[in-house]
């Protein structure tokens, strides 16, 4: 499947760079530009086995990856679309994040008319790699592509991008969200859509300040649905008007498969109890992280 | 002694904190007793009346080579001591740890980086650092006159490793000093910290 004469992108990490435990590339859903019509493209970070990247909010340390573009113009780069992540816990720090190859999807708008027969996309990317320790890394990425009218042949590239994009966080169609916070605790009430029985659920917070990373999250059957109970963070600073981020939920059908939601919610004003897990499990098996 | 116990009972209380004690904005600061380089034992106690900050430290960790490397932290720490401020540098990192000194190694290191804190307390077994809640290196701590935390959180706005951003950066630390030692509110009392863990 990588094999190295479809990566057609190159990658430099700079002379005597300390960051050598992830390698990263770009790759094109399109083997060309067509003027108006959006496409994506994927960084792809190779990740040396034992150390780890981190999501957009990394949790109690780390940094996630940042990519500054420089695109030709009138290009266009939406936000990082971020996979599922998974967590890591250690001496009562959890972090967020991957430890394995990762795609991170980004679409590109191209304008509708384009002057050139060819356009580099191009940009530099920083990030933490950390295992025990924690070492920055950094790579000025780029990716020539001819301009052509028409959607192109389908690359081997396109479907390594489809496949990450398949298993993004997806919805919230067909899920009911609802949150409500008091100073101790908040509850997320969620429905899922039919057929779908949560066997374990994780709330990942995209925010800082709002949960203890670190407190495990109870997860109960309420009425209607169900309920995953939050420490509210130590510090959280006054009342707490949204709740957002990816709830991933482990489906009791399905036994190994993880399901990711977006989750940005209003959150009422309450007094929920935290009620820590009943079963251990909750702590530390979920994840695409070990 | 007494204070210790009650706090620990406090704890044991609040479910919502078991395990994970912080400093809290607005509420007292937790108890601190830890040896400095020279073997002294050092309390918070003993600084009452006095502004304390404490700074999570690491030696080899990126993110605090950023603010040694530039001079950030070293200047930081000569002008609020100069100020009559009680800065105390505290490494947690555990025995075979990333960043673990022992008392020489520590000040050969400050004389090395020319730092400037008042002390530089070890916690090789993360005692201080857990009932504070450091997560990071670096953390900041701002406790004022009355043993009260007036901050918990980044050293600034710029969450990298790169030397350039400091100047650019908004000091957090800074801001909650300078507000709180003119008698204002410091705006921004509790960040997420950045940096490497703590190697507890």
């Amino acid at each position: 499947m990588w094999a190295p004469t479809m990566l057609l992108a190159l990658s430099l990490n700079p002379p005597g760079a300390s960051a050598a435990n992830v390698e990263a590339s770009v790759i094109s859903e399109r083997p060309s530009v067509a003027p108006g019509v959006p496409f994506h493209v994927g960084i792809r970070m190779r990740i040396r086995r034992g150390w780890h990247i981190y999501w957009r909010n990394p949790g109690d340390s780390g940094l996630p990856p940042r990519i500054t573009w420089t695109l030709p113009k009138g290009f266009a780069a939406g936000p990082i679309e971020w996979p599922i992540p998974g967590r890591s816990e250690e001496n009562n720090l959890v972090t967020y994040g991957y430890d394995r190859d990762v795609i991170l999807s980004v679409r590109i708008t191209p304008p509708a008319t384009i002057h050139a027969t060819s356009i580099t996309i191009a940009g530099k990317l920083d990030w933490l790699e950390c295992a025990e320790i924690c070492l920055p890394g950094s790579a000025r990425l780029w990716r020539s592509l001819p301009v052509s009218p028409g959607p192109g042949v389908r690359t081997p590239e396109a479907a390594v991008i489809a496949a990450a994009r398949a298993r993004l966080p997806a919805g919230p169609e067909g899920w009911a969200f609802s949150a409500e916070a008091g100073p101790r605790a908040i509850a997320l009430d969620f429905v899922p859509p039919k057929g779908i029985a949560p066997r374990e659920a994780y709330f990942f917070v995209d925010k800082p300040l709002v949960t203890e990373h670190a407190t495990p999250q109870g997860l109960e059957r309420t009425k209607r649905g169900y309920r995953v109970t939050l420490a509210r963070a130590a510090n959280a600073a006054g009342n707490l008007a949204r709740l957002s981020g990816v709830l991933v939920i482990e489906d009791a059908g399905h036994a190994r498969s993880r399901i990711g939601v977006n989750v940005d919610v209003p959150v009422s004003r309450g007094n929920p109890a935290y009620r820590a897990p009943t079963k251990p499990s909750n702590r530390n098996r979920q994840g695409e992280r070990s | 002694m007494n204070r210790i116990a009650t706090l620990a009972c406090l704890l044991l209380l609040t479910p919502a904190l078991d395990a994970h004690a912080a400093a809290i904005v607005g509420e007292p600061a937790p108890a601190l007793e830890a040896r400095d380089a020279d073997g002294k034992t050092v309390r918070l106690d003993a600084y009452k009346g006095k502004y304390v900050v404490l700074e999570w430290v690491n030696r080899q960790c990126p993110f605090v080579r950023k603010h040694y490397g530039s001079g950030n932290m070293q200047s930081l720490q000569k002008k609020y001591t100069e100020k009559g401020v009680v800065w105390l540098s505290v490494c947690s990192s555990a025995p075979g740890k990333q960043g673990y000194v022992q008392g020489p190694e520590a000040k050969e290191w400050m004389a090395e980086e020319k730092a400037a804190p008042t002390d530089f307390l070890l916690d090789p077994k993360g005692k201080v650092g857990k009932a504070y809640g450091a997560k990071t290196t670096p953390h900041i701590f701002v406790i004022d006159p009355k043993g009260k935390v007036v901050y918990n959180g980044a050293i600034d706005d710029k969450p990298s490793t790169d030397r350039e951003d400091i100047e650019t950066a908004r000091n957090y630390l800074s801001a909650a000093l300078d507000a709180s030692m003119a008698g204002k509110k410091v705006e921004v009392a509790a960040t997420q910290p950045y940096g490497c863990s703590v190697k507890y």
